[in-house]
């Protein structure tokens, strides 16, 4: 039974496979007759991968230790929900999700009403070689329907710090933003190809990058929701080489979102905007290079395997030089000719592309000198966060000031004065707010006061442009998406300073009884508890948060100790107030008598995600508006 | 056409890079971080943990067969996960299992072997972590193996169940 099932999933494979080379050829097709098939392949393409994913699942669920994927990666007394997730925590499994949305992504395409049939052709025929690398590198060297060589009677589990919910979900829509660049990467490819890279291929280019910018923004938060409550360290981000791969094609694919916006209105800036959807494609395929070959050394990584890594290097460089050649052969001379205003909105964009482009080559540097050092000077070294805040910290203040005023100006020409006077209510009054809150805390630091200060009029002036208060009537303007995204950035800019100033932590050894005092708060040490689950025994230890002698908030941190791998793990405790998290850890230590534990107090870290959710609506809501043409 | 050749500047870059990646690949970064492979143990001899035995001298493990060293301490949160594979791999195996217990309190220590079990042969008490230095231990657990008086492996953090099937078994199954 088993070798029908590898069998039928394999054949799966195959047949995905050669659809994709069939729909391939279409690239050198010059007549537009093929259409009917383009919707046809990619139909066949996904029902193919979408069905083998659903086996994968079905063989995860089943607990069939028949399978070597299985095996390694379940294990029969896993909660349900992890058995479905355990499908696709994993090196194989989550690549057939990689294939899984890039087919997705194709057939969504292939739906959509496209008026010039031969350049639908072209986007399908290049997803398709997309697709084609990656089949066959499932099919030849990362099978996820591998039969064991004899069946086993038990699994050997999956690491208990991925059963988490967060973590099933984190990887579907992080790969969903990552992979639907790909399609943006098809659409540019196929619009150099065809010499059409306009402001109505802008307009189709639009909804699909913002679809994807979304989905890799809410992925990258959910992982860093993820690692802030559960890994207990008491940070969201710690610049990991595996989140430093996810944040660089955030960074170009939020400079692109800009720059399609920008050819969208005024058919310009052609040129660098292709060259935005190609790097930031080639910058999800090396964060996967890096990922998957082994070549970081992260927590994040999977069992490397050098045929593995060779093999998307070579994949990785043929797309690489393809898209690039190409584009150096096609792009001069695009760009339309424009009149250029230093004071005008595109102006502004075009600055604050180089910021993000230059906070990308931060990142960039960070991630790749350890393995430079490793290598060249056989040195092994790690880059850790100061370099990146000591760095990145001047350029944000170049980013917020740009994001403040580029909006407020025209689209052609504008007046830096006429700005001045438009914000002269915002300024006054952020200023007294800076002055107050400066007071208030005792904030002397220069930085910090400029970043809090621009940070507060970024959100005033953002909030004053979307939402309009004339003649009794609120009106919302089309600019909501903007509205929402910019400030949302403020208030998750505003968050991260003020934490990482007032952030406090303490460790404490406590007996039953005992009174811990962290600033202005008073815990109670009340009990311990002892308990057994599924998959793991607990110990659990209670305290509260004490107002006046009375209870006002529990936390419950807990150590768990699982059974199937042996793995011990710190359930972190904490309660989301407005204006801080309290977060309590317990480290394991050999005292009898008392444990230890640790207490953060970590200020603003709600408005942080309220940030973060913010960015992602105005995303959703820029998918779905049609912005207004401007005649420049 | 001067603008042309910078349209060709990224395909340069692109070059630059696989090749970097390509040696990146090949590099093992576990082969740096173990100069001690290759060669016999750096002397020691260490008082043993468990009463009534002698002291564990590294001429012991130098010599003639397959000796696995395990350097652990009772206060190291992933030495007591890996404990239960120590247990199981002295129990399937016949190994000649050692362990250097690093910078500890004896009495925890003991208390954890009594606790837990006893997997080693003996115990060797490296109070100072001097031993730990010549060994080039970067971190608690790590085990090394040695062969016919020369480390054939050295193993970094703890030992998973499925480690212990694919990297330790087969090494040692080489021996017979």
């Amino acid at each position: 039974m088993n070798n029908i099932i590898s069998l039928s999933g394999n054949l799966l494979l195959i047949i995905c496979l050669a659809t994709s080379i069939l729909q391939s050829l279409n690239l050198f097709t010059t007549n537009s007759y093929t259409n009917n098939n383009v919707k046809l392949f990619s139909t066949i393409q996904f029902t193919c991968i979408a069905l083998a994913f659903l086996i994968l699942i079905f063989l995860f669920t089943q607990s069939n230790f028949g399978f070597e994927l299985v095996t390694f990666h379940s294990h029969s007394e896993k909660p349900f929900l992890y058995k479905i997730s355990g499908a696709w925590g994993n090196h194989e499994g989550s690549l057939l999700l990689w294939i899984l949305i890039l087919t997705l992504f194709n057939f969504l395409y292939s739906l959509s009403a496209e008026r010039d049939k031969l350049y639908k052709n072209k986007v399908t025929a290049i997803q398709s070689i997309l697709i084609i690398g990656f089949v066959l590198f499932s099919i030849a060297l990362s099978n996820p329907f591998a039969l064991n060589e004899s069946p086993q009677s038990e699994g050997l589990g999956l690491n208990p710090i991925l059963q988490d919910p967060l973590l099933a979900i984190h990887p579907p829509i992080l790969y969903f933003g990552y992979v639907g660049f790909s399609l943006v990467f098809s659409l540019a490819v196929a619009g150099l190809l065809t010499s059409n890279i306009n402001n109505v291929w802008a307009e189709t280019v639009k909804s699909w990058t913002f679809l994807a910018w979304t989905f890799l923004t809410a992925g990258i938060a959910l992982g860093s929701y993820w690692a802030y409550y559960e890994l207990g360290w008491g940070g969201y981000w710690f610049w990991d080489p595996v989140e430093n791969a996810s944040l660089m094609p955030w960074l170009a694919a939020t400079a692109l979102i800009h720059c399609v916006v920008v050819l969208q209105k005024k058919n310009t800036m052609q040129s660098w905007t292709v060259l935005l959807a190609i790097i930031t494609f080639s910058l999800s395929l090396m964060g996967t290079f890096l990922v998957r070959s082994g070549v970081l050394n992260s927590v994040h990584t999977f069992a490397s395997d050098p045929g593995r890594g060779l093999y998307i290097l070579s994949f990785l460089f043929l797309v690489l030089i393809t898209s690039f050649t190409i584009y150096a052969l096609k792009s001069d001379g695009i760009d339309k000719e424009n009149s250029y205003s230093l004071v005008s909105r595109d102006a502004g964009i075009m600055v604050n592309n180089w910021v993000l482009i230059t906070i990308l080559f931060i990142v960039f540097l960070g991630t790749i000198y350890p393995l430079f050092t490793d290598l060249v000077l056989n040195t092994s070294l790690t880059v850790g966060p100061s370099y990146y805040v000591m760095t990145i910290t001047p350029v944000i203040i170049i980013l917020l000031l740009f994001m403040i005023i580029s909006p407020l100006v025209n689209w052609t020409a504008g007046k830096l004065s006429n700005v001045i006077v438009k914000m002269r209510y915002v300024l006054i009054s952020s200023l007294t707010l800076v002055l107050i809150l400066s007071l208030y805390f005792y904030l002397f630091s220069l930085t910090e006061l400029a970043i809090i200060f621009l940070c507060i009029i970024l959100i005033l002036t953002s909030v004053s442009s979307g939402i309009i208060y004339s003649r009794n009537n609120i009106i919302i303007t089309p600019s909501l998406g903007r509205t929402l995204s910019h400030s949302g950035f403020g208030l998750l800019l505003l968050a991260i300073v003020s934490n990482a100033v007032y952030s406090e932590e303490k460790i404490f050894d406590a007996k039953v009884g005992d009174t811990l005092k962290l600033s202005d708060n008073t815990f109670k040490f009340e009990k311990i508890n002892q308990f057994e689950k599924q998959n793991y025994n607990s110990i659990q230890a209670i305290f509260y948060l004490m107002d006046n002698n009375k209870q006002v908030e529990k936390f419950s941190p807990e150590i768990r100790f699982y059974n199937d791998p042996p793995t011990i793990t710190s359930e972190t405790s904490i309660v989301h107030r407005l204006f801080e998290d309290i977060y309590i850890v317990m480290n394991v230590t050999q005292a009898t008598n008392s444990i230890s534990v640790r207490i953060h107090v970590k200020p603003f870290m709600t408005f942080l995600w309220i940030g973060v959710i913010l960015i992602i609506l105005g995303g959703v809501l820029s998918v779905f508006i049609k912005n207004k043409k401007i005649n420049a | 056409m001067p603008k042309r050749i910078i349209y060709y500047v990224p395909i340069l870059l692109i070059i630059v890079l696989s090749v970097f990646f390509y040696f990146s690949l090949s590099n093992d970064t576990s082969k740096i971080s173990s100069p001690i492979i290759g060669k016999p143990l750096p002397e020691f001899s260490l008082p043993s943990l468990l009463a009534g035995k002698s002291n564990v001298r590294s001429e012991e493990l130098n010599e003639e067969g397959t000796f696995i060293l395990n350097v652990w301490a009772s206060w190291c949160v992933p030495c007591r996960a890996e404990h239960d594979i120590l247990m199981v791999l002295n129990n399937l195996h016949d190994v000649k299992l050692y362990g250097l217990n690093y910078k500890d309190k004896p009495s925890e220590a003991v208390n954890f072997i009594n606790k837990l079990g006893n997997p080693f042969k003996n115990i060797g008490v490296d109070q100072s972590g001097r031993t730990a230095i010549d060994l080039g231990v970067y971190g608690v657990p790590e085990t090394f193996i040695i062969r016919d008086g020369k480390v054939i492996y050295k193993h970094i953090g703890p030992i998973h169940m499925s480690e212990l099937d694919e990297i330790i078994v087969p090494i040692l199954k080489d021996s017979r």
